[in-house]
C-alpha cells in the first residue's frame, strides 16, 4: 500500500512539474529579440566594472536609413538592474568620433561654423502604450509612412495624446559632456511640430552665437577646464568682451550642454571613446516617479526600440527591430 | 415540535437549512473513495473551484473591447497587489485541469469505470473533459495579446476547414468575417457565462450519476473494502479542504515566480507573428500538418471526431463485466495504440514548434 502511495505521489509530482514546464515555456512564436535585465546585488562603478563581465550581451543589428541606407552597424549591448536603478551598456564600432556639432572655428578674419555633427544613441520606451509599437517600434513614431495621422514633414511623434514614449537621447556632444543623456519624452504630433518634448526641469544646451549669428558669445571662464572631448559646458562659460585675442584656427564649443535639473536629469550617462569604438553606459532609478518618464516594473516586460547616428542629423541613422526588455528577478 | 416552540431558533433553522445539514452531517460514503488513485478526482473539483474564484477577480478589472482588454489585463496584473498572481493561478490552474481530468477519465477507462451500471458517470465525465478545450479558446483571446489574438486566428481556420459546419461555426463565434469586438464580446460572454454554467450543469449530471450509480470500487480481490463507510463530514471534507489549501498555496508560489505569460499587445495587421501551439493541443495540429490541402478534414473533423464518439460509446463497445485490466488487454491495448499515436504526435509537435529555432 505504501509502495503504491510513494508511487502515486512522484508520478502525480512528475505530471504537474513536467505540465509546468511545458506550459512556462516561451509560447511566443515571433522573432523579437530579447535583451535579459539581470539582476546584481552591487551597482557597476563604471564601464570597466567586472559586474559587466557576467551580464548577458546581445548583439543588436541596425539597418541603415536615408543616407546610410543600405548600411549596418552593431551595438554589443548589455543591461542590469539592482531592484532600484537600471543600468545599460553599449559597445559599437565608430571610426571617427564626431563631436564637432557645428562648432565655431576662427580663420582669422572670421568665424565659420565646421562642418560636423555629433555621434548619438537613443532608445525608446513606451510610458502608456504607443499603438502598435510592439510590433512595428520606430516604424510608428519616427519613420512613420506617409498618410498616417502622425506623419507632418518628417516630424517625430504619436497618434494621440495617450500614446506616450520615454525617449532616452545620449549625445556625444550635447549631454555626454555634462554625464548625462537627454530625458525626453514623446506625445501625439501637433499641427505645427513633433511631438518630442523635453522632460520637465532644465537642460538641453545653449548655443554659443552673438544675437547677429555671426561669431560665438562664450568663451572658457578663467580657472575653468574644458570639458570631455574638449567640449564647452554652458556653466564653464563667460561672455567673450575681447575677440582680438583669437589666433587663427581657435574653435570654440557651438552647442554647449547645460546641466540638467528635474526630470530631465533621471539618465545618468559615463562613456568613452577608444581604438575606433564608443562604449558608453546609461543608468536611471527603476521608477523616478516622474509622469514623463517610463515606470519600469521588474515583474513586467517592455518593449523598447533604438537609433544610431554617426556624425549625422536626425533623418540620418541606423534604426534597430523592436526588441523586448525582459527583467529577472 | 414542542421543543421547538420553546426554545429560539437557530439561524440554520432560521434558514431553513437544518434539515440539509443534518443530512449531510450524517451521509456517509464508501471509504474507497478516500484511495489516493481518486486522488485526480478531488483535484480538479479543487482547480474547478480556483478557477471561479480567479476568474471572478479578474473580471473586476477586465474591459472586453480590443483598444482596451490588453491594458486592463495589464493594470490588473501589474498594478493591483498579487494581481499577477491571481492571474498566474488562473492560468496554470486552467493547464493542471487539463493534466488531471485526462489522469482521471485514464484511472476510470484502465480499472473499467465506465462498465455498467456506471456508463453515464463515464459520459457525463466526458463531457466534462471536452468542454474544457472550450475555456482555453475563448480565454485565449481575452487578454488580445498577440499569442492570443493569431491562435485564435489558426482555430478559426482549422474550424472553418470542417464540412458544412465550420464557416457557419466561426462567423458564430465571432460575429462576423473579422475577430474584432463582436468576437472578442462572444468570446467573453461564453468564457464567463454560458461555458461555466454548461461546466456546471456536466459536473452536476456527473456527481448525480455517481451517486446513484456509485464510485467504481476497488478491483477484483479488495471487494471487502467497497462495504466500509466513512462519514462524509469531516473526512471527505477535511482532506479537499486541506488539498484546497495546498493546491492555492503552491499555485500561488508558481504564480509568484513564473508570472503568467502576457505578451505583446494584438496587432492584427502584423502577419509574420507565428503562434506555436499549445502542449494540449499539439497532437491535433501536428495531426493538420500530416493531412493537408483537402485531406484537412480527416485532421480536423474526422479523426477527433471519431476520437471522441469512441471514447463515449466505449461502455457499450465494451461490454463484457470484466473489469481488471489484466483481463481485458485487447481494450487496453487499442487504448494503449490510440494514447502511443496521440503521444508521438504531440512528441513531433513539441519538437518542431518549441526547440526548432523559428528561421
Amino acid at each position: 500500500m505504501k509502495g503504491r502511495i510513494v508511487i502515486s505521489m512522484a508520478l502525480a509530482l512528475a505530471l504537474v512539474l513536467g505540465g509546468m514546464f511545458l506550459v512556462s515555456h516561451d509560447l511566443e512564436g515571433a522573432t523579437k529579440m530579447t535583451l535579459n535585465v539581470d539582476r546584481v546585488k552591487k551597482a557597476p562603478t563604471g564601464l570597466d566594472d567586472p559586474v559587466w563581465q557576467k551580464a548577458r550581451a546581445v548583439q543588436i543589428p541596425f539597418e541603415g536609413k536615408e543616407k546610410f541606407e543600405n548600411k549596418k552597424a552593431t551595438v554589443t549591448t548589455k543591461a542590469i538592474h539592482t531592484g532600484d536603478s537600471i543600468y545599460f551598456l553599449f559597445k559599437w564600432k565608430d571610426p571617427t568620433l564626431s563631436v564637432t556639432k557645428g562648432a565655431w572655428k576662427y580663420d582669422g578674419t572670421k568665424w565659420v561654423h565646421q562642418k560636423g555633427n555629433e555621434d548619438r544613441i537613443s532608445l525608446l520606451f513606451e510610458i502608456d502604450r504607443i499603438n502598435k509599437f510592439a510590433t512595428k517600434g520606430c516604424a510608428v513614431v519616427c519613420h512613420v509612412p506617409e498618410g498616417a495621422p502622425n506623419a507632418k514633414d518628417g516630424k517625430f511623434g504619436t497618434t494621440s495624446a495617450a500614446e506616450k514614449g520615454d525617449l532616452w537621447h545620449w549625445k556625444a556632444a550635447r549631454s555626454d559632456p555634462a554625464g548625462f543623456a537627454d530625458d525626453t519624452w514623446v506625445t501625439v504630433i501637433s499641427e505645427k511640430k513633433g511631438g518630442r518634448k523635453s522632460d520637465a526641469g532644465g537642460g538641453g544646451d545653449k548655443k554659443n552665437m552673438t544675437e547677429d549669428k555671426s561669431k560665438p558669445m562664450y568663451q572658457l571662464a578663467p580657472g575653468k577646464k574644458l570639458g570631455k572631448n574638449g567640449v564647452l559646458l554652458a556653466d564653464d562659460a563667460v561672455a567673450i568682451t575681447n575677440y582680438s585675442a583669437f589666433q587663427p584656427g581657435d574653435m570654440l564649443t557651438y552647442r554647449m550642454p547645460k546641466m540638467p535639473a528635474g526630470s530631465r536629469s533621471d539618465i545618468r550617462a559615463v562613456s568613452h571613446y577608444r581604438n575606433g569604438s564608443w562604449t558608453v553606459m546609461l543608468s536611471r532609478k527603476l521608477d523616478t516617479g516622474n509622469d514623463d518618464d517610463v515606470a519600469f516594473n521588474p515583474r513586467k516586460s517592455y518593449s523598447f526600440a533604438m537609433a544610431l547616428f554617426d556624425d549625422s542629423g536626425d533623418e540620418d541613422s541606423y534604426d534597430s527591430e523592436v526588441m523586448t526588455l525582459r527583467f529577472s528577478r | 415540535m414542542m421543543e421547538t416552540q420553546n426554545r429560539s431558533k437557530t439561524l440554520l433553522e432560521w434558514l431553513a437549512l437544518d434539515t440539509l445539514v443534518a443530512w449531510v452531517r450524517d451521509l456517509e460514503v464508501s471509504s474507497h473513495g478516500l484511495s489516493w488513485s481518486r486522488f485526480c478526482g478531488s483535484l480538479s473539483l479543487v482547480l474547478v473551484v480556483l478557477l471561479f474564484i480567479s476568474g471572478a477577480f479578474m473580471a473586476f478589472y477586465y474591459s472586453p473591447a480590443p483598444g482596451a482588454a490588453y491594458d486592463s489585463v495589464d493594470y490588473a496584473q501589474f498594478n493591483i497587489p498579487f494581481g499577477d498572481v491571481v492571474r498566474g493561478v488562473h492560468y496554470y490552474a486552467w493547464n493542471l485541469l487539463l493534466v488531471v481530468v485526462g489522469l482521471h477519465l485514464l484511472r476510470a477507462f484502465f480499472v473499467g469505470g465506465y462498465k455498467p451500471p456506471r456508463e453515464m458517470v463515464w459520459i457525463s465525465g466526458v463531457l466534462v473533459m471536452l468542454i474544457l478545450p472550450a475555456f482555453i479558446i475563448t480565454g485565449d483571446l481575452l487578454p488580445w495579446d498577440q499569442k492570443g489574438y493569431w491562435s485564435t486566428q489558426v482555430r478559426n481556420s482549422i474550424m472553418s476547414s470542417v464540412p458544412v459546419l465550420g464557416d457557419f461555426l466561426v462567423r458564430m463565434l465571432q460575429g462576423g468575417p473579422r475577430t474584432g469586438i463582436v468576437a472578442l464580446t462572444r468570446f467573453y460572454v461564453l468564457h464567463t457565462i454560458i461555458l461555466p454554467g454548461l461546466l456546471l450543469l456536466f459536473i452536476a449530471v456527473h456527481v448525480h450519476f455517481l451517486w446513484y450509480r456509485g464510485i467504481s470500487g476497488p478491483l477484483a480481490g479488495e471487494e471487502g473494502d467497497q462495504q466500509k463507510k466513512v462519514p462524509f463530514v469531516p473526512n471527505i471534507v477535511n482532506r479537499w479542504l486541506f488539498l484546497f489549501l495546498v493546491v492555492t498555496v503552491v499555485l500561488g508560489l508558481v504564480s509568484w515566480y513564473w508570472p503568467a505569460p502576457l505578451g505583446d499587445p494584438a496587432d492584427p495587421t502584423d502577419a509574420t507573428y507565428v503562434p506555436n501551439p499549445e502542449w494540449w493541443v499539439l497532437s491535433l495540429n501536428q495531426l493538420v500538418a500530416i493531412f493537408k490541402g483537402p485531406l484537412t478534414v480527416i485532421a480536423t473533423a474526422i479523426i477527433p471526431g471519431g476520437l471522441v464518439a469512441l471514447i463515449m460509446a466505449l461502455p457499450f463497445i465494451d461490454r463484457s463485466p470484466e473489469r481488471h485490466p489484466a483481463r481485458r488487454k485487447k481494450t487496453i491495448l487499442i487504448g494503449a495504440v490510440i494514447g502511443s499515436i496521440l503521444l508521438a504526435l504531440a512528441l513531433m509537435g513539441y519538437i518542431e514548434h518549441h526547440l526548432t529555432p523559428l528561421e
